[in-house]
């Protein structure tokens, strides 16, 4: 057992099931949608790109990119949702709401990809 | 720009048409949507003579004609589709002139070829020799290029499902102009391989090629004393003789049976077992046929204490015979020479016909017989897989052998001669490792040049200083007790080289391996040379932190021992 591998595996699922959590629900009722999901997903995906950082692999260098790809998304998810904060009394409008959830949505899929690259290669190296 | 000029009379027509019909057009006077008098724009003009001219015929745009406009359209149209109908044919005939096209695929070749980054090799002759060796280089990743003056073969090279692309021309090779644009004066070219039919084509393409590129290196499939002596003259050339190798192959069989049976694997013979050497017993023999493949046997046959006896119409005043025979080859002369006490026959005649009847005849007569038949068109394959002689020379494939062991690395043929030098013993041994690495399947050569394209992980690692060995290099990532299924056949290191080296043998930048296995093994061997930390897992065991994080943990946990 390698605890790089237990800790960088950890962060990543971790990542995924919180962009999971805050995008379950209707696109845009703001009821489903926990901000604070959101900003945790942040928060957890930036420690897993940080890991990642001085891997000099091919297999970590996608890993970075699909990282880095997720930060992008989620924090551009995030700036959306400051700037429509005060549309409604409970939060951003249903059109901002569904831009938010949208690009959590795409982040998604690569945090998907991350976790599936990395059950890749570990059942490739079967050490 | 030859389209230009031979398109440049239908041009000139067209444009007159046009002019002619616009103008024209714009000049009658018609009628506008109200009925007053006004004349067609310019514009419309050549609309309408587009639609027209081409038969598209959209109608009378944009309103009504008049009786004079329409007199003026069938003049239009008559002139315009005979105009479009003088061009169109150009282009047919342009695109259907045999020279245009020639001119067209040398361009396309030339171009293709000098695409190329990869180290290639040039092939000249895609007869049955140049199409097995074709097949060789692909199983094997290498790149060739290929030329033969006959277009029903270069048409066959665009129906093969090659690896690696082949760019392929229908030329003859021994124009300097054809072989500048194979890439003779490329860097990355690596070899010139000659294989046509004719010998004289073949030392003119060889001589040619000798003063287009000093250097390059020559391979030429050569048979006949004269050529050979001048090919030799061109230095830095390799003859491929394939009636001697078969010979050399022949009393490599009687003397060391078992590198020949290692050899044969080598070379992919699908009929050779590896350990399973076939047995050439000594005794009498009788060749059949003594033209270029009887006499390279025959004097081999000497060199091993055999004299055996020779049916030929022709043979005259040969030394040491024990007995010839001037008749051709069938079930009497066979009688005559003794077939019934005979170890073995050659049936070398040039007649594939005549060498399977001899067979036959020997099937019947003596029965436990070892039979060596010489196949002359690789047609015949069924025939003579069913005649089932013990050994068969195909001159095509043993060329194709050769040469493709020679492309793969020279150091095949030093390792054999290697293995020759020192005797059975250390060949059983040789033969012994590999299996126990590769059990049953083919093996399978390759050579690694340790570089910085090929092996970033291994240079990076000497470079720093430290010491890498052959056996930490094979060690297998999934499991670090067991190696790969690579064995190192020799080393070549500056002028020298290493034969079978250990597994304690240092490796050094620069260094080419030469290495037998599996394929899969190979791709294997090439992931440990290229990745810096499975390379560092196979030597200290341990699986290194990647991330800046990890490391600096690391260092940290190494630092401040737990046991304070």
């Amino acid at each position: 057992m390698n605890l790089e591998r237990v800790v960088f595996g950890f962060v990543i699922i971790l990542a995924l099931t919180f962009t999971f959590a805050f995008v379950m629900g209707d696109i845009d009722n703001a009821s489903h949608h926990n901000v604070w999901m959101l900003t945790i997903a942040i928060l957890i995906n930036l420690i897993a790109t940080g890991l990642k950082l001085g891997d000099r692999s091919q297999v970590g260098a996608l890993l970075l990119a699909s990282s880095l790809v997720v930060d992008v998304l989620l924090i551009a998810a995030r700036v959306v949702w400051v700037v429509a904060e005060n549309e409604t009394v409970s939060g951003p409008g249903p059109e901002s709401l569904a831009n938010i959830v949208s690009l959590a949505g795409g982040a998604l899929i690569a945090s998907l990809v991350t976790v599936v690259i990395v059950v890749g290669d570990t059942l490739i190296s079967r050490r | 720009m030859v389209v230009l000029r031979y398109m440049r009379g239908p041009i000139f027509a067209l444009i007159i048409v046009y002019a002619i019909g616009i103008t024209g057009m714009a000049l009658i006077p018609g009628l506008d949507a109200d009925g007053k008098p006004a004349h067609m724009s310019l514009f419309h003009a050549f609309y309408f003579f587009t639609y027209t001219a081409t038969t598209t015929g959209f109608g009378e745009i944009p309103t009504e004609f008049t009786d004079a406009q329409r007199l003026w359209a069938i003049v239009c149209i008559y002139m315009g589709v005979i105009a479009w109908l003088y061009a169109i044919g150009s282009i047919f005939r342009l695109v259907q002139n045999p020279h245009f096209l020639l001119a067209l695929n040398e361009h396309r070749f030339a171009r293709s070829v000098r695409r190329i980054q990869q180290p290639f090799f040039i092939v000249c002759g895609f007869g049955d020799t140049g199409s097995l060796l074709a097949r060789g280089l692909s199983d094997h990743w290498l790149r060739g290029v290929i030329i033969d003056t006959n277009p029903e073969r270069i048409k066959a090279l665009g129906l093969r499902d090659y690896h690696v692309d082949m760019p392929g021309l229908c030329a003859d090779p021994a124009v300097p102009k054809h072989l500048i644009d194979a890439g003779v004066r490329m860097p990355n070219c690596q070899a010139l391989v000659i294989l046509t039919i004719d010998e004289e084509i073949n030392s003119r393409i060889a001589t040619m090629t000798r003063l287009l590129n000093p250097d390059l290196h020559i391979l030429c499939r050569s048979s006949s004393k004269r050529h050979t002596k001048h090919l030799n003259s061109l230095g830095n050339i390799t003859i491929i003789n394939p009636f001697e190798i078969f010979a050399q192959l022949l009393g490599m069989a009687i003397t060391a049976p078992r590198l020949h049976n290692l050899n044969a694997c080598l070379v992919r013979n699908p009929e050779a077992k590896l350990g399973e050497p076939i047995q050439v017993p000594p005794g009498d023999w009788v060749i059949c046929g003594y033209g270029r493949m009887g006499r390279w046997m025959y004097r081999y046959f000497g060199q091993h204490g055999i004299n055996p006896v020779i049916i030929d119409p022709e043979a005259k005043n040969v030394e040491g015979a024990a007995r010839i025979i001037n008749q051709h080859a069938n079930r009497d002369s066979l009688l005559a020479a003794g077939i019934e006490r005979a170890a073995g026959v050659v049936a070398g005649t040039d007649s594939d016909h005549v060498n399977l009847s001899i067979l036959m005849s020997v099937k019947a007569l003596k029965p436990d017989a070892f039979t060596i038949v010489r196949q002359n068109s690789h047609e015949n394959q069924i025939a003579f897989d069913a005649a089932n002689a013990n050994l068969v020379m195909q001159s095509s494939l043993t060329t194709a052998r050769r040469v493709l062991k020679h492309l793969i690395s020279p150091q095949v043929q030093m390792f054999i001669d290697y293995l020759r030098d020192e005797g059975e013993d250390i060949c059983a041994q040789a033969v012994d490792r590999l299996r126990s690495l590769i059990g049953d399947k083919p093996p399978h050569l390759w050579q690694v040049v340790l570089c910085e394209a090929d092996a970033s992980a291994v240079i990076e690692r000497l470079q720093q200083g430290r010491k890498l060995s052959l056996g930490e290099l094979r060690r297998d990532p999934h499991d670090l007790a067991g190696s790969l299924p690579c064995m190192p056949l020799s080393i070549a290191r500056g002028g020298e080289h290493i034969m079978l080296p250990t597994d304690s043998e240092l490796l050094q930048p620069g260094d080419e391996l030469l290495f037998c296995g599996t394929e899969p093994g190979e791709r294997m061997l090439s992931a440990s040379m290229n990745n810096a930390y499975t390379l560092n897992y196979l030597i200290t065991g341990v699986d290194e932190p990647r991330g800046y994080f990890f490391r600096w943990l690391d260092q940290r946990g190494r630092d401040l021992p737990l046991s304070n």
